[in-house]
């Protein structure tokens, strides 16, 4: 395959990436290709892959552009006016967001789709290139930015405060054509929320950026439910400007949302969603296993060999094609091998790629659109086709954790592992962390599997910006790398600091979340491509976030201070006035105290009921008549 | 036995001996040993002896000490604590402004009267004339047009006088004619040569023509304005009685339909259309032709920002082919149009271009009128201080609207615009922007005003919310405008400062720290109170009602002593 393409950039990239089943989703991503693309005003394209385990990944892929001068007269035709309203009055050059949900599972799944450019930790995570002049005017730009966006998207983006807003330093680089892009004036600012629930109020301002508004073509898939559902989904708005070598330049959107689905879970029927088990005579067993016999079963992995159709998984079929789309690109491309039978509604032209892995549907803009995959034919009673592309392996997982116990100190682990047999990677992992987690930067080591000692040799620089209390996060950007066939551990411990007691959130036991660490991989060609980011973004990861448990109070406890100390100072004032005011007489010269002349009273009154009684029991009534008499 | 023993009831007192006669009587061996146990310790009760005057005069002190803490530092401290911050507020002041006392709108209108073929002295004989049938004719004292003339030798320096509203140009000509300049405002004014009135003469039917012709030019301006000052709490006097209740109703039908005064606005343009197509239009080239004349017009008054934007599959809330006056309210999509107003402050105005092949129908009465082509119907509607919808209906096929197609809808949103601010619609252009400036002025001074008199009665009505210098700053800041605004009225500046002392008086009034404790509920007060105040007051002042008791005593039985003494 490998097309020829303009420069010699991006064939180094391709280089790197032409064996990958992913290629297609990998030139569509890197902005040269978008360069020669943005003739087309809007483009839209959903790629279907599924993967092992019986799951499905759905990109859907949506990119307008609208001319700079245009956007300037502030005539939006595919450019969402809102958006570009909100990006003038913020000064934004380019801006990132990105909405995700769920764990991106590398070691059965695979390399993360668009290389990971296009997803974010889990939560709210949005970084901007800003136009200002000074850092503070950078600060009041952002706020302006995070607070429209926090409207036009229903999220808590508002909250990106200073506190969890950071200035990285080697982790990103801007993806547009900026004529001065390393000039002063060039802020970028990264703000995450990691406590962000992403839901339906999210997705339905996605869909309106839309030109066809999720009515037509592939956005007419989109839905909530299937969504939100899904095992792991990002939904990522990138704002750039790209300048073509020829023409004017033009301001992007691209929009894209993947997700993976499980085939299985999304196949229920939505009034019926419980899982069952399938009686025993529909159950596959594996026979190959010694226990094997007619009452022992070993199920199969039988989901991986489901049948599936679009309608079945979302629910609906594609409703034609958005009129306004490119006609040269195929809305809809699925990655199976070529040997999968997989059928389309009528009228789809099906076009196979070159590369044996992948084909594409072109069909009529009017009708609905589906496709139907079979199960595979199994061969000789166990599955040995391949039925699924097999998963490209990712240059390096990654996973952290915390360490430690007890509610003072705490340690992060990050475990990095290089599966390449022979490749170094080389890469810039970054964490901001909320002010509350103090880390002690002289800890922060790296540890090869298996060896002894440290190696702090991995990391090569570190980049720290010390967390203020109440103003400022941690910011820490290590380079390290890891040789090949290596697992790393970097670790750095941290101490817990106590809030105060109006900053706790309303669920404090839940624990803090702490924002997933952005890991990206540095292109190992130092030399080629164009400069500019030759030595970027060959692959972007995120860890997961955590939950850190911070020392809660009682949250009665103001109360109970109250209530404690007003005892306290009542007794001594009491004790302290009755000694200066009262006088001090012999026992038998003060008056009666109140309490024993009331006993006393009590007692007398008692015996002489009681004696009455005893005097008058035999005959009572003629007491009871002689006590009216009286 | 036990019981019977007798006792000894010397010292005790009249009950007790009641009781330990009742013991006697009893049989029970419980109670009887009590009683006598009783009766055994009051047997041994003793006076104590006489307190020392030093001791009593001690405790005194002591008390008293304590008493002045609490009351000299512990009372000043928790009201200094707990006390709410409020500036101080000119009420007074405030008050008079939003009730008229304090400024008396007053639109001096100077007119200049060009009549270079009269000679001199029969044009200030005009000119006296024509005064004193204008203040004959004018019942509305706010509002009063001044005549002067124009020397003659400088006809065109009409320009460099800004204060003048309308210059008369009296020409020489075959019959009375009036004719309103319509790119000026100039009126020009013809007479044949017999009807200018001679140097002496006390009436002339030019005069009268002429000061007929000013009232009716100035009617509207003065009938809105008059309508906003009533529509105001000003005081009657000021107040002309002229305004018929129809005419106060389609005046009232105007100011609502208008927007709020803004020195910037912001239009929308937004093409709405329920399917894929049509997916573009020449807005640009048709906003450049049919609306930028107006925009520069108006740009002394406001300002505008334009933006455009393409909508597609957007359906309408109403699926009529033929809207009802119902479903025009209903039509909007709100829930899924994208027509967020715009973000920086400026107040957005929308107009849209729905592509559709509905229409609306005119109400029955209308429809009769137009002869017999039975329902008529109308293509656009105007949305009271939001914009205007056109339907525009297209063939099917259409996929880009071309600058002829917009024409009509864009000339409908140039006269919606100016109805959508306020403009006046009588009278040649120039002279209704001059009016609307000034119409716009004295809405503002009574905006401000009446802003002011809600935040002081606000103050007055609620004692604890607090009131930060800032609203107290902004106050003095409005008042200071509001009383240049008022010497300036009518002219460029007045607009200016009212416009400056409404800006001061909306921020005072929506100051933020204003509300922020506004609810702090008794019950938390009393929690948090109580649990100190309670067992330290008790003991506070038991001793003083104690210490009380014993002053009284005291000084009865000195009393008393001193009666023995004079028996004695």
């Amino acid at each position: 395959m490998c097309p020829s393409l303009p420069s010699s950039f991006l064939l180094s990239l391709l280089s790197l990436l032409c064996f990958s089943p992913y290629t297609a989703l990998a030139i569509a991503s890197s902005p040269a290709d978008s360069i020669s693309n943005s003739r087309s005003d809007y483009h839209e394209q959903l790629i279907l892959r599924p993967l092992p385990l019986s799951t499905l990944l759905a990109s859907f892929n949506f990119r307008s552009n609208t001319s700079l001068s245009a956007f300037e007269a502030h005539n939006f035709r595919f450019f969402p006016r809102s958006l570009g309203q909100i990006l003038e009055h913020a000064g934004t050059r380019e801006l990132h967001l990105r909405f995700s949900l769920g764990r991106w599972d590398a070691e059965s799944w695979g390399a993360r789709p668009w290389n990971g450019a296009r997803e974010g930790g889990t939560g709210v995570e949005m970084w901007a290139w800003l136009e200002a002049d000074t850092d503070e005017e950078a600060d009041r730009k952002w706020l302006t930015l995070t607070n429209a966006l926090s409207g036009l998207f229903c999220a808590s983006l508002n909250f990106i405060d200073s506190t969890r807003t950071t200035r990285p330093v080697m982790s990103f680089q801007p993806e547009g054509n900026h004529i001065d892009a390393n000039a002063t004036n060039m802020h970028l600012l990264y703000g995450v929320l990691p406590h962000e629930v992403v839901c339906t109020e999210n997705l339905t301002p996605f869909l309106k950026l839309l030109p066809c508004k999720g009515k037509a073509g592939i956005a007419s898939l989109l839905d909530g439910h299937k969504l939100f559902d899904s095992s792991w989904q990002t939904m990522a708005i990138d704002i750039r400007p790209v300048c073509p070598e020829d023409g004017e330049c033009v301001l992007q959107i691209e929009q894209s949302i993947d997700m993976v689905l499980d085939i299985d879970r999304s196949k229920r029927p939505r009034d019926n969603p419980i899982p069952r088990p399938p009686p025993a005579h529909e159950m596959k067993c594996n026979t190959s296993k010694p226990y094997h016999a007619h009452d022992t079963c070993f199920p199969t992995d039988s989901a991986a060999n489901q049948d599936w159709s679009l309608s079945q998984i979302f629910g609906k079929p594609i409703k034609g094609t958005c009129p306004l789309t490119d006609p040269t690109v195929s809305p809809v491309c699925i990655q199976v091998p070529d040997s999968r039978i997989v059928f389309a509604s009528e009228g789809a032209v099906e076009k196979k790629n070159p590369d044996q892995t992948s084909r594409c549907f072109d069909f009529p803009a009017e009708n609905d659109f589906e496709i139907f995959l079979p199960a595979p034919e199994a061969q000789d009673g166990s599955v040995v086709i391949e039925h699924v592309a097999k998963p490209e392996t990712p240059l390096l997982y990654a996973e952290r954790s915390f360490t430690g116990h007890g509610q003072e100190r705490g340690g992060v682990q990050t475990i990095l592992r290089n599966p390449s047999p022979d490749q170094e990677v080389e890469f810039i992992y970054m964490e901001s962390l909320p002010w509350f987690m103090r880390i002690y930067l002289h800890t922060i080591s790296a540890r090869v599997d298996g060896q002894p000692g440290k190696a702090d040799s991995l990391i090569q620089e570190v980049y720290y910006r010390p967390a203020v209390d109440r103003a400022r996060g941690t910011q820490l950007e290590v380079r390290m790398t890891v040789p090949p066939a290596s697992t790393v551990f970097l670790t750095y411990d941290f101490e817990k600091s106590i809030l105060r007691y109006t900053e706790y959130p309303p669920d404090a036991n839940r624990g803090f979340d702490v924002a997933a660490a952005v890991i990206t991989i540095l292109n190992k060609d130092k030399s080629g491509g164009n400069g500019r980011n030759s030595r970027f973004a060959a692959y972007s990861l995120r860890t997961t976030t955590l939950l850190c448990n911070l020392p809660t109070p009682d949250f009665s406890m103001p109360y109970n201070v109250i209530i404690f100390t007003s005892t306290a100072i009542a007794l001594a004032f009491g004790g302290m006035f009755n000694i200066l005011v009262r006088r001090f007489v012999a026992a038998n010269e003060g008056p009666e105290s109140g309490l024993k002349k009331g006993v006393n009273k009590l007692k007398a009154k008692l015996a002489g009921i009681l004696k009455k009684g005893r005097k008058e029991s035999a005959p009572a009534v003629a007491a009871e008549e002689e006590k009216k008499a009286w | 036995m036990f019981a019977r023993r007798p006792i000894d009831h010397g010292a005790a007192g009249d009950t007790l001996s009641s009781e330990t006669q009742m013991a006697t009587m009893t049989s029970s061996p419980m109670a009887t040993p009590l009683s006598s146990a009783t009766a055994a310790q009051t047997s041994t009760r003793k006076e104590p002896p006489p307190e020392k005057l030093s001791d009593i005069r001690r405790r005194i002190w002591v008390i008293v000490s304590f008493w002045l803490i609490v009351l000299l530092l512990g009372l000043p401290v928790w009201w200094k604590t707990t006390t709410i911050h409020r500036a101080n507020l000119p009420l007074k002041e405030m008050l008079d402004w939003a009730d008229g006392k304090a400024c008396r709108p007053v639109f001096p209108l100077r007119i200049s009267i060009q009549a270079n073929s009269l000679p001199e002295q029969e044009a200030q004989n005009l000119l006296r004339l024509t005064q004193h049938a204008l203040d004959d004719l004018n019942d509305f004292s706010g509002h009063h047009l001044r005549l002067q003339l124009s020397s003659p030798a400088a006809p065109q320096k009409r320009n460099d006088e800004p204060d003048t509203a309308l210059t008369i140009r009296l020409l020489p000509g075959d019959a009375v004619t009036a004719t309103l300049d319509p790119y000026e405002p100039v009126l020009d004014i013809t007479y044949p040569p017999n009807a200018a009135p001679s140097a002496t003469s006390a009436s002339s039917s030019l005069a009268t023509y002429v000061a007929g012709q000013l009232r009716s030019t100035f009617a509207e301006e003065q009938a809105i304005i008059s309508y906003l000052l009533s529509s105001n709490s000003i005081p009657t006097d000021y107040r002309p009685q002229s305004l018929t209740p129809e005419a106060a109703e389609s005046l009232a039908k105007r100011t609502t339909r208008s927007l709020k005064y803004a020195p910037t606005y912001h239009l929308t343009f937004s093409l709405f259309t329920s399917g894929p197509l049509p997916s573009s239009w020449d807005i640009e080239a048709a906003i450049q032709d049919y609306l930028k004349p107006v925009l520069d017009l108006l740009s002394p008054i406001h300002n505008f920002t334009i933006d455009t934007q393409v909508q597609l599959y957007a359906s309408p809330g109403v699926q009529n082919q033929v809207l009802s006056k119902d479903d025009l309210s209903s039509f909007i999509n709100a829930a899924e149009w994208p027509l967020s107003p715009s973000i920086g402050g400026a107040p957005t105005v929308n107009f849209i271009v729905f592509v559709g092949n509905q229409t609306i129908a005119l109400s029955s009465e209308n429809a009769r009128d137009s002869a017999e082509g039975g329902l008529t119907t109308s293509q656009s509607w105007l949305i009271p201080q939001w914009g205007t919808v056109y339907l525009l209906s297209l063939p099917h096929d259409t996929a880009h609207v071309s600058v002829d197609a917009l024409k009509q809808p864009l000339l409908t949103f140039t006269s919606h615009l100016l109805s959508l601010t306020g403009t006046p619609s009588s009278g040649s252009l120039p002279l209704r922007l001059s009016t609307l400036s000034r119409i716009r002025s004295a809405d503002l001074l009574l905006r401000a005003s009446s802003t002011l008199g809600s935040l002081a009665r606000l103050a007055l009505a609620l004692k604890s919310i607090s009131i930060p210098s800032s609203v107290a700053d902004g106050v003095s800041k409005t008042i200071v405008h509001l009383r240049q605004a008022c010497e300036t009225l009518g002219e460029a500046e007045g607009l200016r400062h009212a416009r400056i002392a409404e800006a001061e008086a909306e921020r005072a009034f929506f100051e933020k720290s204003m509300v922020g404790q506004l609810y702090f509920p008794d019950e938390h007060k009393v929690a948090v109170y109580l649990p100190l105040l309670g067992p330290v007051a008790v003991p506070l002042v038991m001793g003083m009602l104690n210490e009380l008791k014993a002053w009284r005593k005291r000084k009865r039985e000195a009393a008393e002593k001193g009666k023995e003494k004079k028996k004695d």
